[in-house]
C-alpha cells in the first residue's frame, strides 16, 4: 500500500505569486507559435516509454505494483487522488489530459490553459523570482516548479519540486526528487510533439523517454468543467 | 479546511466595528484628471457610470429591507495582502485602449461586504435579499458559516474571483476575451461574438458573458448563473437570474501606470430594487505572471478528514 500521508495545505491569504521582471504583454516574437488550441492525437493512460519498459527500481517496481493492487481493490483515494478527488494530475500527467488545452506564450511565461477541472500549469521563461515572502516555495505542489528555455524551436522545460501525491501516469508512481524535462516543438502547423524524459533516481534506474503528440484544434470558448461535479455523479474524473 | 476563502477562514479574526465605507483607494479611482464633474462630490471618470440611478433611496432615509441589512454586525475591515511592487523595468501595459491583455490584480482591500454603492449609497436591498444577506452575515456571527461555491471548490463567479487580491491574465483574441485566474481554477469567457465564438450552452457557474466596446471601454453582460452566487466574502447575494454588467476600461493618467477599472452594475430584481454600481481597480502586474498552484480539491475530497471547515449547508429560501 503506498498511501501518503496527506499534509493539509491551507495556503495563507497573504501569499503572493512573488515573482519578478516579466516581458511584454503581448505574445512573444521569434519564437514558434505554440499558441492555441490542442488536443492529445491519440488518447492514453498511459506514458508509454519509448523504447522497453519503464526502468523501475526496486523501489519503484514495489510502489508501482501497490497501485496496482490499490486499483484492483478500487482504493483509488489510496494512490490516485486526481481520479478519487479531482486532484491536479501534475505534470508530466498533464500531457496525457483527454480534453483540450491552450497554450498562451505572454509576459515571458508559456500557460497552459486545460479544458479538464480548467487546470493550470506553467513555464516560467525569464520571469525572475523574488524573494518568497510567504514560504509557499517550501511546500510541494502539484505542478512543481517549471523553467523553461528556448532552444531553437524548441521549447525546454524543466519541473522539478513536485509533490510525490501524483502519478507520471494513471500508475507510476515517483517521489520527490522527480524531475521531468520536456521538450516541445512544432512537427508541423498543426501537429505539436512533447518529448518527456523522466527521472527519479529512487523509483527509477536511468532517465527514459516518451512522446506524446497534439493536434491543433479550432479556437473555442471552453464551457466550464467542473470535475468535481462529475465525482458527485458518480462519473469518472476523466471524462470517456 | 475546505478553501482558503471559505467564510471560515476569513472570519479567523475578529470582526472589526468598521462600517464599510468607500474607501480613498476607491475614490481614486474615479478621480481622473481630465474627467468630468459628475455624481456631485466625485469627479468620475469617462465611461464610468455617472450617478445614482433613479429608483436608489438617496440619504439616510432607508427601506424596511435596508433598515434590516444596517442593522447587521459590520463587516471585518478590507485587507491588502503584500504584494512585490511593480519593477522601474517593467513592460508596460498595451497601449491600445482597447487591448487588457496581460497580467493585472486587485489593487485595494478587499471588501468582505459591498453594503453601498459606488457612491455611498447604501445597496437598494429588497427585503428577500435583506433576509439572506442577513441569514449570511447571523450565520458567521453564530459561527456556522454556510457552504458556498468557494467552500466547495467550485467556480465562485467573476466577482469574486476579480476582487480576490490574487493576479489574473488576460488573453484577447478577436471574438473573445479570456480571463484566467491564479484562483479557483478560476476563467472567465466573454465572447465579443456570440455567432462566431459561441458561449457554452449550458448555464456556468460563471455564467455567461458578452462583451462589446463601447469607445474604449469593454461593456460585458454577464447572466446566465448555474446557480446563485456570492458577490463577496460576507454573502451579498446574487441571484440565478440575476445580471452583472462590467464596464472595463484602462485608465492611463499622464506620468502612471496605467491601472483598469471595472465598474460593476448589479441587476437582479429579485434581491435588489434598482440596479446598483460597484468599483474595482487593478494594477497593473507582469511581475506576478507566474501563478501559484490552486488546488482545492486535494482537500475538498479528502476522505480521511473533515474538510467541511464547520460549515453548514444554507437554507433554501
Amino acid at each position: 500500500m503506498r498511501r501518503r500521508r496527506s499534509a493539509i495545505v491551507t495556503r495563507n491569504l497573504l501569499a503572493g505569486a512573488a515573482l519578478g521582471i516579466a516581458g511584454t504583454a503581448t505574445a512573444q516574437q521569434a519564437t514558434p507559435n505554440f499558441e492555441g488550441v490542442w488536443k492529445i492525437a491519440a488518447p492514453t493512460q498511459t506514458l508509454q516509454p519509448v523504447s522497453g519498459p519503464v526502468p523501475f527500481t526496486a523501489e519503484g517496481r514495489k510502489a508501482y505494483a501497490a497501485n496496482r493492487s490499490l486499483r484492483a481493490a478500487g482504493k483509488i483515494d489510496d494512490y490516485d487522488i486526481t481520479r478519487s478527488r479531482c486532484s491536479n494530475p501534475g505534470v508530466a500527467r498533464l500531457a496525457l489530459t483527454p480534453m483540450r488545452f491552450k497554450i498562451w506564450y505572454r509576459q515571458g511565461v508559456v500557460t497552459f490553459d486545460y479544458e479538464w477541472n480548467r487546470a493550470l500549469r506553467q513555464i516560467n521563461i525569464d520571469v525572475p523570482p523574488q524573494p518568497d515572502l510567504m514560504g509557499q516555495g517550501l511546500v510541494p505542489t502539484m505542478t512543481g516548479k517549471s523553467r523553461g528555455r528556448w532552444e531553437g524551436g524548441t521549447l525546454v522545460s524543466v519541473m522539478e519540486g513536485a509533490s510525490d501525491r501524483t502519478l507520471i501516469d494513471d500508475l507510476v508512481p515517483h517521489g520527490y526528487d522527480l524531475k521531468v524535462t520536456e521538450r516541445y516543438r512544432l512537427v508541423d502547423a498543426n501537429t505539436l510533439e512533447n518529448r518527456i524524459t523522466i527521472e527519479d533516481p529512487e523509483y527509477f534506474t536511468k532517465p527514459w523517454d516518451s512522446v506524446v503528440t497534439y493536434k491543433r484544434q479550432p479556437d473555442a470558448i471552453f464551457a466550464e468543467d467542473v470535475c468535481l461535479d462529475r465525482i458527485l455523479a458518480k462519473q469518472p474524473a476523466f471524462p470517456k | 479546511m475546505a478553501s482558503r476563502f471559505s467564510s471560515s477562514i476569513w472570519r479567523a479574526g475578529d470582526v472589526a466595528a468598521v462600517i464599510l465605507a468607500l474607501t480613498p483607494a476607491l475614490a481614486f479611482a474615479q478621480q481622473a484628471p481630465d474627467s468630468p464633474q459628475a455624481g456631485g462630490q466625485l469627479r468620475l471618470p469617462p465611461g464610468a457610470t455617472t450617478g445614482p440611478l433613479s429608483g436608489m433611496p438617496l440619504g439616510p432615509v432607508l427601506t424596511p429591507a435596508q433598515k434590516v441589512v444596517a442593522a447587521l454586525p459590520p463587516s471585518a475591515p478590507g485587507v491588502l495582502p503584500p504584494r512585490p511592487p511593480l519593477p522601474k523595468d517593467a513592460a508596460m501595459p498595451p497601449a491600445d485602449p482597447r487591448d487588457l491583455q496581460g497580467t493585472w490584480v486587485h489593487n485595494q482591500p478587499l471588501l468582505f461586504r459591498s453594503q453601498a454603492d459606488m457612491y455611498g449609497v447604501a445597496a437598494p436591498y429588497t427585503m428577500a435579499g435583506a433576509k439572506v444577506l442577513e441569514r449570511r452575515v447571523n450565520s458567521l456571527k453564530a459561527g456556522k458559516p454556510f457552504i458556498n461555491a468557494s467552500a466547495i471548490c467550485r467556480p465562485p463567479g467573476p466577482q469574486w474571483q476579480r476582487d480576490l487580491n490574487f493576479p489574473f491574465l488576460i488573453v484577447q483574441a478577436k471574438d473573445h476575451i479570456e480571463v484566467i485566474f491564479e484562483e479557483y481554477h478560476g476563467r472567465w469567457y466573454i465572447s465579443l461574438d456570440p455567432l462566431g465564438a459561441g458561449l457554452p450552452a449550458e448555464k456556468q457557474y460563471m455564467g455567461r458573458s458578452v462583451g462589446h466596446w463601447d469607445g474604449s471601454t469593454l461593456v460585458v453582460e454577464t447572466k446566465d448563473f448555474k446557480q446563485a452566487i456570492w458577490l463577496d466574502v460576507d454573502g451579498t447575494p446574487l441571484s440565478a437570474d440575476g445580471t452583472l454588467i462590467q464596464r472595463i476600461r484602462k485608465v492611463a493618467d499622464a506620468g502612471q501606470v496605467p491601472y483598469m477599472e471595472i465598474v460593476t452594475t448589479i441587476v437582479d430584481p429579485t434581491y435588489y430594487t434598482a440596479p446598483w454600481s460597484i468599483v474595482r481597480t487593478f494594477g497593473w502586474a507582469p511581475h506576478q505572471a507566474v501563478f501559484a498552484e490552486y488546488n482545492c480539491e486535494e482537500q475538498v475530497g479528502d476522505p480521511s478528514v473533515n474538510t467541511d471547515a464547520g460549515l453548514v449547508p444554507e437554507p433554501a429560501d
